[in-house]
């Protein structure tokens, strides 16, 4: 991206937000149901994690991590790309080929369509949540460490984005698409955040190599406390590049989709 | 009710069926979501499980049933529903809200004729899937006829405290119009604070107490508590009644909303 | 059925936030907002006889839609009175909607996941229609809309000409004796207008229905309405035939003719002026408030001087309008 983007990009978002402020009551509500939903997040994962102690080997210092590493990823998920989540409804309303005529990528115009009120709450419960594993880790926090951890909510933010982008891409042809993006938040939000070891084998094996969520926080996390994954070290250690190369090829398989869109209802 | 009376309620209450039976693609999405949802839960809390015994008076045997009861319960009014464009959210993004305004039937019954058609096609979702549960031994059998009457009941009384709930919250489209965002935050809270996620009883006793006060708790979490026998016979009185008072509570506020949002409607010409 | 309409000094204001410019202006908004009132309609009276077309006509955001919306029960005036067929329609909203039939332009009521004819079934229960009644009516709107070449298809799979006629068979389904169209045939091929055209000149001089219809389209004006009303910022224009708005809007036509002596001489006749005069060419115009129609200025050419040839040049109605929207706003 050249400066003169960077620029347009910010000054867009910049409307978006000012945007948001425009309704007022919904703002202020934003606000509101925010707080009651970060406290009940919070509770969730930490009751269920302390009560179920020793699960899948793990103890709740360490296991703390996982839901941590994924919210954080998934709070950046929605801050920078989640427009392309739920963009069947912006398919349906024609607005695609609004974004064909103009001089932008059509995937920037998605994701600039809207300023994400929501990711502010969301990423201040997983920064919340992942300061508390952190102070809980009895791990030894070296730069190195450290640096993979930032990696690893890096490559999960990608990975989710990813999925939700193959998603899209079905979305411009089958505007139904959008039900399965919804199942795809909802089975990231139930089984992102557990070792995946406490799952038969069969099931985890889906979770890994059917839908990759385990790729997210699983196995960064297991990587950085030690714990075996049930997969060889080695492809647990580069769960953020394979999350890059998922975006990319996502992004491939986007500018496919987009070059045989039909157009919606003549 | 009149002959015409109960052939409007029919009409409105089969929209959702029909509009699924028009998409088999739906169904099938529905079929396959639900399989693989309730394999995915049950082999999750038997793995919770597997390190530990009876916690927070839930036995694995307990909190699977639970676990899957509630996938399944809450495929009852989770459709599709944005599909059908029918939803308050999209009659007011959409300005096509003031035809629900221009008909001899009023809004707030139409509404409750497509919910109570959507409750019901849900439901016999709900009870194939029961049966097939059952069958395959992932979710035991009531312990007595007895547990299985009030859980009736409480499941009834349920899905009318949801209905409302549901309810209140499409009702504040009528005032926020774009709150998608909060709608599934919302519909987040709703399924926390009614145990879809996990069983009310494993969070801390504050937590329990905070949801006490709320309706949400009586959706779904009191009826699958009475099934599993987590919450005993004796002790089924005084939670029925709590489910009922909110049944009225909850009545008489979206009455209120309802007239509100028609003058809200009348002032601003939708 | 009687289908009047009666308006008697019909006033709308709103209330809305003003929007500080920038981005202090947009936080400032949220915790004061600044509210000022706006007239979208004000001292509106006319009425429209059972069996008549009224065009009501004027430019966007002159106060159309707030009237008709009125009219329909949605909105409740600030003051005045509305009475359609003799029901006040912001009172008894229900006992009006059975009276009434809308449609909205291109917002539809139709249930999106559903075939066409669900949606009308759905709507003869909810209007009691009688089944054999249905069934009848479906029969001559599908004669004179075609609809039944795409009834069993689900609305959301419909072309958008496909749909207005589908929403417009569902708003008159149950047979109400007044109709109301919010610029019906927006966005729509020629055929397809014509054939809604042809079905709204049925409803009203076979089945008697009183029609009210906005719409910017002039053709539609000038083949459906026999009488218009114009509005302009909320207030009441004109309240004519289109014969009226062209004499006092319509100024630009012309009567050209060749006289066959070059050298008679020409005065201006009343109400007419000479526009020009070049050798045999003499052109005249209309002239002052009291000028005649064209057709009136023709004849009165002819009566008085010898012609060998004539032409002439109507401004068409879409000039009229222009004229009178501008002079209307200017006022």
């Amino acid at each position: 991206m050249s400066a003169r983007t960077l620029r347009v990009v910010w000054r867009i978002t910049k409307l978006n937000f000012r945007a948001q402020l425009e309704y007022r009551s919904e703002f202020l509500m934003m606000i509101a149901i925010g707080a009651v939903w970060q406290v009940s997040v919070i509770v969730f994962a930490t009751v269920l994690l302390t009560r179920f102690t020793g699960m899948g080997g793990w103890d709740s210092s360490d296991v703390l991590l996982i839901p941590a590493t994924r919210m954080l990823a998934h709070g950046l998920f929605v801050l920078f790309l989640g427009r392309v989540h739920g963009i069947g409804r912006q398919i349906q309303e024609g607005m695609i080929d609004t974004y064909l005529v103009r001089p932008m990528p059509v995937y920037r115009q998605v994701q600039l369509s809207f300023f994400p009120t929501n990711a502010i709450g969301d990423l201040t419960v997983a920064a919340g949540l992942m300061a508390g594993a952190l102070a809980r880790s009895d791990l030894d926090w070296t730069p190195t460490r450290i640096t993979y951890l930032i990696v690893c909510v890096l490559g999960g933010m990608l990975l989710e984005a990813a999925l939700f982008t193959v998603v899209a891409c079905a979305s411009l042809r089958f505007p139904a698409a959008d039900y399965w993006g919804r199942w795809l938040e909802e089975l990231l939000g139930t089984f992102g955040s557990y070792p995946l070891n406490v799952l038969p084998k069969a099931v985890g094996g889906f979770l890994t190599f059917g839908l990759p969520l385990a790729f997210v926080a699983y196995f960064p996390a297991a990587v950085l406390t030690g714990h075996d994954s049930g997969v060889p070290y080695w492809l647990a250690a580069v769960s953020p590049l394979l999350g890059a190369a998922a975006y990319l090829g996502s992004r491939l398989l986007w500018r496919w989709s987009l070059r045989h869109y039909t157009g919606v209802n003549g | 009710m009149t002959v015409t009376a109960v052939l409007r309620g029919w009409r409105a209450a089969r929209v959702t069926p029909l509009g699924e039976l028009h998409t088999p693609p739906r169904m099938t999405a529905a079929l396959l979501r639900l399989t693989v949802q309730v394999v995915l839960v049950a082999s999750l809390w038997q793995g919770l499980y597997a390190a530990t015994g009876t916690t927070a008076g839930l036995s694995e045997d307990q909190a699977v049933t639970y676990a899957v009861l509630a996938v399944l319960a809450i495929r009852i009014r989770e459709l599709d529903q944005y599909a059908g464009r029918d939803t308050v959210l999209q009659h007011m993004h959409f300005g096509t809200i003031v035809y629900w305004y221009l008909r001899p039937l009023p809004p707030q019954r139409y509404y409750a004729f497509r919910a109570l058609g959507e409750q019901l096609y849900g439901l016999v979702w709900v009870i194939a899937g029961y049966a097939i549960c059952l069958a395959a031994g992932v979710v035991d059998p009531p312990k007595s006829a007895a547990v299985a009457g009030v859980f009736a009941v409480s499941a009834f009384l349920g899905q009318w405290v949801l209905y409302y709930v549901m309810l209140a919250i499409d009702q504040l489209c009528f005032w926020t119009l774009r709150n998608g965002a909060a709608m599934l935050i919302l519909i987040f809270a709703q399924n926390l604070l009614s145990g879809v996620y996990a069983p009310l009883w494993f969070f801390p006793d504050w937590f329990i107490t905070l949801s006490g006060f709320l309706p949400f708790q009586a959706t779904l979490s009191v009826p699958l508590s009475l099934y599993v026998g987590r919450i005993e016979l004796s002790d089924a009185g005084p939670q029925l009644a709590v489910q009922a008072a909110w049944v009225v509570a909850l009545a008489l506020l979206t009455r209120l909303l309802w007239r509100r949002a028609a003058r809200r409607v009348i002032s601003q010409g939708g | 059925m009687s289908g009047s309409i009666e308006v008697r000094g019909l006033s709308r204001t709103f209330h809305t936030t003003v929007r500080r410019p920038g981005f202090g202006g947009a936080l400032r908004s949220l915790v004061n907002p600044e509210r000022v009132a706006k007239d979208a309609v004000s001292d509106i009276t006319f009425d429209v006889s059972p069996g008549e077309l009224l065009a009501l006509l004027g430019p966007n955001g002159a106060g159309k839609s707030t009237t008709i919306k009125m009219l329909t029960g949605i909105l409740t005036p600030t003051s005045g009175e509305a009475r359609v067929a003799g029901v006040v329609p912001y009172e008894e909203r229900e006992r009006n909607a059975r009276n009434i039939g809308a449609v909205f332009g291109q917002r539809t009521q139709l249930w999106w996941d559903l075939p066409v004819r669900e949606s009308f079934s759905i709507l003869r229960d909810i209007y009691d229609v009688p089944e054999a009644e249905h069934r009848v009516r479906l029969r001559e709107f599908d004669e004179l809309l075609d609809l039944s070449s795409f009834w069993d298809t689900r609305v959301r799979h419909l072309s958008l000409g496909q749909r207005v006629r589908s929403d417009l068979a569902a708003a008159l389904l149950h047979d109400p004796p007044v109709v109301f169209l919010d610029e019906p045939t927006i966005g729509m091929d020629v055929v397809v207008k014509e054939q809604v055209r042809e079905f709204l000149r049925y409803q009203v001089e076979e089945r008697g229905r009183t029609v009210l219809l906005t719409t910017h389209d002039m053709t539609e004006v000038e083949r459906l309405a026999e009488r218009v009303v114009l509005i302009n910022h909320g207030r009441l224009v004109l309240d004519g035939t289109l014969d009226e708005i062209r004499r006092k809007f319509g100024s630009t036509w012309q009567v050209r003719v060749t006289l066959s002596d070059p050298h008679a001489p020409v005065e201006p006749l009343p109400g007419i002026a000479l526009v020009r005069r070049e050798g045999p060419q003499a052109v005249f115009g209309p002239d002052g408030p009291t000028a005649p129609t064209m057709h009136q200025a023709l004849k009165q050419v002819i009566e008085r001087y010898e012609v060998t040839d004539i032409a002439l040049d109507e401004a068409d109605l879409e000039d009229v309008m222009r004229a009178a929207y501008v002079q209307a706003g200017g006022e």
